[in-house]
C-alpha cells in the first residue's frame, strides 16, 4: 500500500471514531447518505433485487452505529464472463476514443482506435475464458488462483494426492494417502464412502461453462458518507482470486486508481474496492441530471443510481440492480 | 427443446464454495478452542436455487458455517432467501454418507426437515503454520439401481399452460417471501383441474394425491443447465420411490432469475424409477457417491491464506 494511502487511513479512521454519523439528510445537496438513509435504500435494494442480501458480517469488526443484522450488503457468485480490458478492446478496434498516455489524467485522446495487437478477431470469439489474455497490461500476470501463488514449494504438489485416486477406486476403505502423514489422511481414512463415482449419471463436463464469479459488497463508508463496494473475485474453478487479478475485471480507468485493494471493513482479508472519495460528488451529479428532468429523486432509490453508476466500472459483472431509470448519457 | 425419450436421468454435480471468512474462524477456533481436538465439527452450509442464467449456485460456507467460538449458537440470520442452510454429515459415527441419508429417509426426518436430504461432508486439514487448507466435500448421493430414465424433460414454461405457469411463478415467489418457508428447499406443487397452483409441505403428499389434481415434486434447483436437473434430486427421487413407492416422477427443478420464480429456466421432468431391489428392507442401504472432483480429478482442494494470515507478510505489505 502507498505510504500516502495509509496516512490517508489513519486519519480517515481518526476523524471517523470521533465524530458523529450523519443524521441530517444532505442527500440532494450533497449526494450523500445520512446511516439511517442508507438502511432505508438498502432494504429497498433487497426487496426489488432479492438476489442482495443485508449481512451481519464478523461480529468483531461491527459498527456500533449500523443494526447488527443490517451491516452490509451482498450478492454472491454473480457471473463475469469477460474481462473488462476485452470489452475496452473491442471498442477499441471498432475506432473507438483512446486514451494514449494512461499514466495521466491529462492525456490525449486518439479518435481512431488502437491498431489490433496481433489479435486476430477470431481468437477473441472464443468462448473459452482461459483465451481472453489481456495485452495490454503487461505487469498482471495471469496466475489464476492462490494455487499459483510466489512460494510455490510451500504448497504440496496437487499431484502427490493422485495416487490415493485409484486406491479408493479399488479398495474404499483402507490405506488411502499414505504418501500423507497428517490428520487429514486419517480422516480419509474413516470417512471414505463406500463406493465410486459414478461418472455416468453426470453431464458431459463440455457444457459447462466455466467462468468467474464475484461476490460484490456495498458497506457504509462513514468519512465519505456514502456506501462503498467490494469485490472478492473467485477463479474458474471457485477458488478465491488474488486482489490484483480482480483489477482485470475493473474498466481500465479506473484500475489502480479509484480501485484500491484493501482490508474489508466487514470480512477477512484484502479485497478490491471502489474508492468512495468521488461518490459523493458523483451522485450529486446524477441526482441534478434527475432533478434538471423534472425527476425528483426519492432517498429510498439512490443504491439503484449508485450501483448503475458503479456498473461503469465494473463493466463485465453482471450483479443485479434492475430498474428502470432514464439517465441519458451524461451519467458520470 | 426436444424431450429425451427414454434416456438416463443424469444430474450436475454439486460445487462448493468456501469463503475466506470460514478458514478465518476455523483457525482462530483451531488456536483458541480445540488445540488438537479432532472430533467432527457441525457446520451449517448455505445454498440458494440458481438465479442467473450461466452460472449454477454452490453450496458455500461462510463464517458463520461454524459454531461461534464463546460457544453459543452461530448468529446464522433465518428467514434469508439468498441463504437456506444444509446441515453437514456427523462423521464420527459408524454411519456415514449414504447410511445417514438412508436413515432419514426411512425414519421419516426426511419428510418433516427436508434440507436433510442435501447433507454434505467436509473433510479438512488446517496446516497453522504455512496457512494452508486442504479440504475435500462429498456431496452423498443414493445410487438408484436401475438409473432414473427421463422420458421427458422441458422449461416449465412449455410444459405448463400459461395460466399454470403464472400461477406456479405466483405460489413460489410466495414460498420464496415468507420466512417460515424460504429454506424448504423441497415441496409438492398442487395444480388443481382450475390451474391454479399451491405449494404444500411434503409431509402433505397423502391429502393432496387424486382429485385430478397435477401434483409435481419441486426442489431449489442450484444447477443452471438447460438439459439437466441439479444434483439435490438425486436424494429426493430415492425418498420418493422409497417412501411413496412412485414408479413415474413429475419433478419442477425450481430456478430464478433476478431472485423471483423464472418459469423459462426452470424445468419440468418426468423420470421412471424402478425401486431397486431391496429397498423394502431398511437395513439393506444403498451404494452412495458424491466426492467433489478438483479440475475433473478425485484429489482434495487446497487453498493457502498465507498473504492474509501470516504475521510476517501482513506487517510487510502494511510498512
Amino acid at each position: 500500500m502507498v505510504l500516502s494511502q495509509k496516512i490517508h487511513e489513519a486519519f480517515k479512521g481518526t476523524v471517523e471514531r470521533i465524530t458523529g454519523p450523519r443524521t441530517v439528510s444532505a442527500f440532494k445537496e450533497k449526494g450523500v447518505l445520512s446511516v439511517s438513509e442508507f438502511i432505508i435504500a438498502g432494504d429497498n435494494l433487497v426487496s426489488k433485487c432479492p438476489t442482495w442480501s443485508w449481512e451481519s458480517g464478523e461480529p468483531s469488526k461491527r459498527k456500533p452505529y449500523l443494526p447488527s443484522e443490517k451491516q452490509y450488503l451482498i450478492t454472491r457468485n454473480v457471473p463475469c464472463l469477460r474481462r473488462a480490458a476485452s470489452v475496452e478492446e473491442e471498442y477499441e478496434a471498432a475506432g473507438g476514443e483512446v486514451l494514449l498516455d494512461n499514466e495521466d489524467n491529462d492525456g490525449w485522446l486518439a479518435t481512431h482506435g488502437k491498431p489490433n495487437e496481433g489479435k486476430s478477431a477470431e481468437e477473441e470469439n472464443l468462448p473459452s475464458m482461459e483465451n481472453l489474455e489481456i495485452s495490454k497490461n503487461s505487469s498482471i500476470k495471469l496466475t489464476p488462483s492462490y494455487f499459483g501463488g510466489e512460494d510455490e514449494e510451500d504448497i504440496p504438489d496437487m499431484a502427490d494426492f493422485e495416487e490415493a485416486d485409484n486406491l479408493i477406486e479399488t479398495d474404499p476403505a483402507e490405506e488411502v494417502c499414505d504418501n500423507a502423514d497428517t490428520t487429514f489422511a486419517r480422516y480419509l481414512h474413516v470417512a471414505t464412502l463406500q463406493s465410486t463415482y459414478l461418472v455416468a449419471q453426470e453431464p458431459d463436463d463440455d457444457n459447462i461453462l466455466r467462468t468467474r464469479t464475484y461476490d460484490v459488497s456495498i458497506t457504509y463508508d462513514k468519512y465519505y458518507q456514502t456506501p462503498r463496494v467490494w469485490l472478492t473475485g473467485y477463479d474458474e474453478s471457485r477458488m478465491l482470486l488474488q486482489p490484483e487479478l480482480v483489477l482485470e475485471d475493473v474498466s481500465q480507468d479506473h484500475a489502480r486508481k479509484t480501485v484500491t485493494i484493501e482490508d474489508h471493513p466487514h470480512l477477512p482479508g484484502k479485497h478490491a474496492s471502489v474508492h468512495p472519495c468521488r461518490h459523493g460528488a458523483v451522485m450529486k451529479k446524477i441526482i441534478d441530471v434527475l432533478m434538471s428532468r423534472g425527476v425528483e429523486p426519492e432517498v429510498d432509490k439512490y443504491l439503484f443510481l449508485f450501483l448503475k453508476f458503479v456498473a461503469s466500472v465494473i463493466p463485465t459483472i453482471e450483479y443485479d440492480y434492475t430498474m428502470d431509470f432514464d439517465l441519458g448519457s451524461s451519467s458520470h | 427443446m426436444a424431450s429425451q425419450e427414454g434416456s438416463m436421468l443424469k444430474f450436475a454435480p454439486f460445487q462448493s464454495a468456501v469463503d475466506e471468512g470460514f478458514w478465518h474462524r476455523l483457525s482462530s477456533l483451531k488456536l483458541n478452542k480445540l488445540g488438537i481436538d479432532d472430533s467432527p465439527l457441525p457446520i451449517t452450509g448455505f445454498y440458494a436455487p440458481c438465479s442467473h442464467s450461466q452460472v449454477s449456485n454452490h453450496l458455500t460456507l461462510l463464517a458463520e458455517s461454524l459454531p461461534s467460538e464463546s460457544g453459543g449458537e452461530s448468529s446464522a440470520a433465518q428467514g434469508n432467501r439468498n441463504r437456506c442452510s444444509v446441515p453437514d454429515l456427523s462423521i464420527n459415527s459408524l454411519l456415514i454418507g449414504g447410511d445417514q441419508i438412508w436413515e432419514d429417509i426411512h425414519s421419516g426426518k426426511a419428510v418433516e426437515d427436508s434440507s436433510v436430504l442435501s447433507r454434505f461432508l467436509l473433510i479438512s486439514f488446517a496446516d497453522l503454520k504455512k496457512w494452508t487448507f486442504h479440504y475435500w466435500f462429498a456431496f452423498p448421493a443414493l445410487v438408484l439401481d436401475p438409473p432414473a430414465t427421463l422420458v421427458d424433460l422441458r422449461p416449465a414454461s412449455q410444459w405448463f399452460s400459461l395460466e399454470e405457469a403464472e400461477s406456479v411463478s405466483a405460489a413460489c415467489n410466495a414460498w420464496r417471501n415468507s420466512s417460515s418457508t424460504v429454506d424448504v428447499p423441497f415441496f409438492l406443487i398442487d395444480i388443481d383441474p382450475n390451474s391454479r397452483a399451491t405449494i404444500r409441505h411434503l409431509k402433505d403428499w397423502e391429502t393432496c394425491r387424486g382429485d385430478n389434481h397435477k401434483l409435481l415434486f419441486g426442489f431449489y434447483d442450484p444447477c443452471h443447465l438447460p438439459n439437466n436437473p441439479g444434483w439435490p434430486l438425486r436424494n429426493f427421487l430415492a425418498l420418493i420411490s422409497s417412501r411413496w413407492d412412485l414408479t413415474s416422477v413429475q419433478f419442477l427443478c425450481y430456478r430464478e432469475n433476478r431472485g423471483f420464480a423464472d418459469m423459462g429456466s426452470s424445468l419440468v421432468g418426468e423420470a421412471v424409477i424402478a425401486v431397486p431391489q431391496g429397498w423394502k428392507d431398511h437395513h439393506c442401504v444403498p451404494n452412495a457417491v458424491g466426492w467433489e472432483l478438483n479440475r475433473g480429478k478425485k484429489v482434495p482442494r487446497c487453498i493457502s491464506l498465507a498473504k492474509s494470515m501470516d504475521p510476517t507478510r501482513l506487517a510487510i505489505s502494511a510498512a
